[in-house]
């Protein structure tokens, strides 16, 4: 537990303030300013009282001043869902040094899970997949469901191959209310199938993010010598040269990246690269940051 | 092509390094765990491939260096041909000496000479040197033909002796500066009389291989010569039978029994004639008397007529110089008159001599000017008038010679005159040991010259010295000892002139030297010596060296020196005549000569009467002489046409080119084994 509510990321991440995209469906983005306010709302405009009018809505200062009596209206706050897909295929498995692909992202979505449970009080759901769903932890804002998520993610070891289609599959079956589906992969797979595959949940009114988790030695592999690869999770073995991992590589690799960001971004969704080397609390504050851009 | 260190060739095992490393080593690749191979395409086993390919490179640069490294320690030599054969300097050695004017010796030994430079390679080094009275290094070793010939063109034949030992000697000494090989050739006649009394001296350094060119025939020709000339120098009286004449020894070389007519020449004019029977290979003397001369100088020739096969040699000068009588100053304490009276009975017993002696008392000297006086004698005169001892000490410094004898006044007195030091105390051999005998006695010395002294140390042994003054000898020459090294004849320099100190008396108490045959030489040639009339006429062997001038003399001083040669001009340049002490006299002729003193000679100067025996050396010699000297006449007889070969090390060039191969293997190294470098 106490490895993900690592002090110094959640102080890092409750300093920004974090603004909802979309309000969807009637409920409210919350917008967070600062944690030392708690739940703030903002102002949104006056309306002239009504009879049937709330008055607890009336603003009596104003009534004091002008003798009107008018209601001042706040943008309304509402509850979101925030479902975690995290892959857990053993290419997540692989590191250049501590930690791994699979630990990064565990500890991206239990700051996720903390974010929204604790801060936004949303609910919050995950979903662990390979080529199959190994858990499922149903979005709730149920008390203890912090403490379920984060053993899901404890228990989350990686194995097998990557299959997009069947946790989302399941996911659609089981997720009927819209809320906010953060897919965390390494995505080794083509990015016109992986847009795909994840298209329909946007359909379904989802805010989509995918955060492609990569070790440092994936997008620039420092070889000093000619190498036998060995893929982790079909156990293939190529004979490698530095040249080509210096040139041809570089390039297939920063290829794959852009295509799957442009093809994110096209299909309405989100995309945020993260490296195992970057800090954590960097690499959220960049999404959130980036999130409020897009706002 | 060879190695000089070739077992440093077993490092060629280490070229199977390289070997091993790029083509026998089993490829080794790391499995390496990634997450997806879906980046990485099957090509990449060509890929491999080709890096093999172009490593290829790399592995031949390797292997060369390797291998140059391995060659560089081995030391690689080639063998340049010619190299050796070129460094071998060439000495070319031309007699000139006075035999070489006999028929074509000369000019046949030129043409041998320049025929062997022009046989030389082009880049061997050659030196040309011209022997006669000594020898002349006329050029540096230089590869430059024109000059070497120019330089072999311009010596001529000249009038010195030569002689084989001096050659040797001199090419021993410059062996001793340069120890590179040599082949010397020596163009000469090959007269035996050149050759050395010790062979020994004649023998060249064991870096120079002699090779010998005769020019003369086999045998000698037939020449008579006039071996010497026996003529006063200085002549007062000439109807004075004794003086007044000339006598002169003819001699054959190879020559049978014959008659000769023999001329005397005076001036230039033939003033007497006689016929003279020669016998086989020997001697007859010829007689002209009386020598009627004029007053002044007189230069004097006896000639043989009739010629012969080498006439430059039958002819032999002297100059006669007629003066009157000189006067000798006398200088004597009063009480003393034996001095003078057995000085003056030598002076006038002695055959040579011209001197009229003038005996004054030292009180009476006062006025006296000693340059009218030919030299002066101070006998026994320990205090002598203060200006004549000023007039006496310049006297001397221009020029003039003054001999002082102590007598027992030097008890009382210390102080010499003239001479600067003090008397010590006398020893007087009478009261202690009986009588001191002279012990050492100089015979090289020209007042006391004798050429074979006898066993009785030539007469000096028998005389007794009861009395002697020691002195210091300091800056002077000690010409005579006694028995107990007290000094008996010193001499000085002084200015121009010099001091005779005799540190006995010329009269019979203290010693008895009056009294022997001996006294009368020793008069005769220390007034010879003393008046310098020995220097200024008769005759002189070319090569001799005269006197110029004093020694000690700072430059400046004394007056300039004039030499005028045979041919009437000055050899001298006007800084020499200024500075030049001595002079040789390098040609046949007679010299006119000024000397610093102020006084004039003229000197009749001959060649070496050896060089008038044209008998060449016999071949058993010329062998025994050219194969003891560097090696083999016949290995060395053409030199300059061997092709010998020198190793030429290889060794800085293979370092070089490892250095190159080196610097590219580096590049080539870093550019491939190089990781690329994450971008920031």
């Amino acid at each position: 537990m106490q490895r993900f509510l690592d002090p110094e990321v959640l102080a890092g991440i409750s300093s920004l303030d974090l603004l909802a995209k979309t309000v969807v469906d009637g409920f409210v983005a919350g917008l967070h300013r600062s944690p030392d306010f708690g739940f703030s709302q903002e102002f949104a405009e006056y309306r002239a009282y009504t009879p049937g009018d709330d008055l607890r809505h009336v603003d009596w200062n104003l009534f004091a001043r002008t003798e009107r009596c008018y209601l001042k209206r706040y943008r309304g706050e509402t509850n979101s869902q925030l479902t975690v897909l995290l892959d857990a295929s053993n290419s997540m498995q692989y590191t250049s040094g501590p930690p791994t692909k699979m630990d990064y992202a565990r500890y991206i979505a239990a700051s996720l899970f903390y974010l929204a449970i604790r801060n936004q009080r949303d609910a919050a759901g995950l979903i662990v997949f390979d080529d199959e769903v190994r858990e499922y932890i149903r979005p709730s804002t149920r008390p203890g469901q912090l403490a379920r998520l984060f053993a899901g993610l404890e228990q989350a070891e990686a194995r097998a191959r990557t299959d997009f289609a069947k946790p989302l599959e399941h996911f659609q079956n089981f997720l009927h209310r819209r809320g906010i589906a953060i897919l965390i992969s390494d995505f080794y797979e083509n990015p016109e199938t992986i847009i795909d595959t994840v298209a329909p949940l946007r359909f379904h009114g989802h805010e989509v993010v995918l955060f492609h988790v990569l070790d440092p030695q994936e997008i620039r592999p420092a070889m000093k010598g000619s190498m036998l690869l060995v893929d982790l999770e079909t156990d293939q073995r190529i004979e490698v040269v530095p040249e080509y991992t210096k040139t041809t590589y570089r390039v297939k690799v920063d290829a794959h990246i852009e295509e799957l960001r442009s093809r994110a971004l096209g299909a309405g969704m989100d995309y945020q690269l993260l490296v195992t080397n970057q800090p954590l609390d960097a690499a959220l504050r960049e999404y959130l940051t980036l999130r409020q851009a897009g706002n | 092509m060879g190695f000089l260190a070739p077992w440093f060739l077993g490092g060629l095992v280490a070229l199977g390094v390289p070997v091993f490393v790029h083509l026998l080593r089993r490829h080794v690749t790391t499995p390496r765990p990634v997450s997806s191979l879906m980046f990485f395409e099957r090509g990449t086993q060509s890929s491999t491939r080709h890096r093999r390919l172009r490593y290829l490179l790399l592995f031949a640069l390797r292997f060369a260096l390797l291998l140059l490294i391995v060659l560089a320690f081995a030391n690689p030599f080639v063998r340049r041909v010619s190299a050796d054969a070129n460094s071998r300097l060439l000495f070319i050695v031309l007699d000139n000496s006075f035999s070489m004017r006999a028929g074509t010796r000369f000019a046949d030994a030129k043409q041998q000479a320049l025929a062997t430079l022009a046989a030389k390679p082009h880049s061997q080094k050659a030196q040309i040197m011209a022997f006669g009275g000594q020898l002349e290094v006329l050029t540096q070793p230089i590869i430059d033909e024109a000059q070497l010939r120019a330089a072999l063109e311009s010596i001529q034949p000249g009038d010195g002796h030569a002689s084989f030992g001096e050659l040797g000697r001199d090419l021993r000494t410059m062996s001793e500066s340069s120890r590179s090989p040599a082949d010397l050739h020596l163009f000469s006649d090959m007269q035996h009389s050149a050759m050395a009394s010790n062979f020994a001296d004649m023998v060249m350094p064991a870096n120079i291989k002699l090779v010998l060119h005769s020019s003369a025939q086999s045998t000698a020709p037939a020449n008579w010569t006039i071996e010497s000339v026996d003529a006063p120098a200085e002549l007062s009286d000439p109807k004075d039978p004794k003086r007044s004449r000339v006598e002169a020894v003819i001699v054959g070389f190879n020559t049978p029994a014959t008659t000769k007519t023999v001329s005397l020449v005076i001036n230039g004019k033939v003033v007497a004639s006689r016929k003279v029977d020669i016998p086989a290979n020997g001697r007859a003397t010829v007689d002209f008397a009386p020598l009627d001369v004029g007053y002044g100088f007189n230069r004097c020739e006896v000639r043989i007529e009739g010629g012969d096969a080498f006439p430059s040699d039958d002819a032999s000068l002297f100059a006669v110089r007629r003066s009157d009588p000189e006067r000798v100053l006398f200088v004597h304490a009063a009480g003393d008159n034996r001095s003078a009276v057995y000085f003056g009975a030598a002076l006038d017993a002695a055959a040579h001599s011209s001197f009229v002696l003038q005996s004054v008392a030292a009180e009476q000297a006062t006025d006296l000017d000693p340059s009218r006086f030919a030299f002066v004698v101070v006998s026994d005169a320990p205090v002598l008038p203060s200006i004549f001892e000023h007039a006496l000490a310049a006297y001397v410094a221009k020029g003039g010679s003054v001999l002082i004898a102590l007598g027992t006044s030097a008890a009382h007195h210390e102080r010499i005159p003239l001479w600067g030091s003090n008397a010590r105390d006398p020893r007087d051999y009478a009261r202690s040991s009986g009588a001191a005998t002279v012990g050492q006695v100089d015979f090289s010395y020209p007042a006391l010259e004798q050429a074979e002294p006898g066993r009785d140390n030539g007469g000096w042994a028998e005389v007794k010295v009861l009395y002697a003054v020691p002195v210091d000898p300091a800056q002077s020459r000690i010409t005579a000892r006694l028995t107990d090294s007290t000094p008996l004849l010193l001499e000085k320099q002084v200015g121009e002139g010099r001091i005779l100190l005799f540190t006995s008396g010329f009269d019979n108490l203290t010693n008895d030297l009056p009294l022997h045959p001996i006294f009368v030489a020793f008069v005769d040639r220390t007034a010879r010596y003393l008046a310098g009339s020995e220097r200024l006429s008769g005759s002189r062997p070319v090569d001799a060296f005269v006197p110029l001038r004093a020694a000690a003399t700072p430059v400046g001083i004394s007056g300039n020196v004039e030499v005028i040669d045979p041919d009437g001009r000055r050899p001298l340049s006007l800084g020499e005549a200024r500075t030049i002490q001595s002079f040789r006299l390098q040609r046949a002729g007679f010299y006119q000569i000024r000397f610093a003193n102020g006084r004039d000679a003229v000197i009749g100067v001959n060649p070496d009467r050896r060089e008038s025996d044209l008998a060449p050396m016999s071949q058993d010699l010329l062998d025994l002489w050219s194969g003891s000297s560097g090696g083999g006449q016949e290995a060395a007889l053409a030199p300059s046409n061997e092709r010998q070969t020198q190793p030429l090390s290889l060794w800085w060039y293979v370092m070089l080119l490892a250095l190159l191969a080196a610097m590219t293997e580096t590049g080539l190294a870093s550019r491939y084994m190089s990781t690329l470098r994450e971008e920031p």
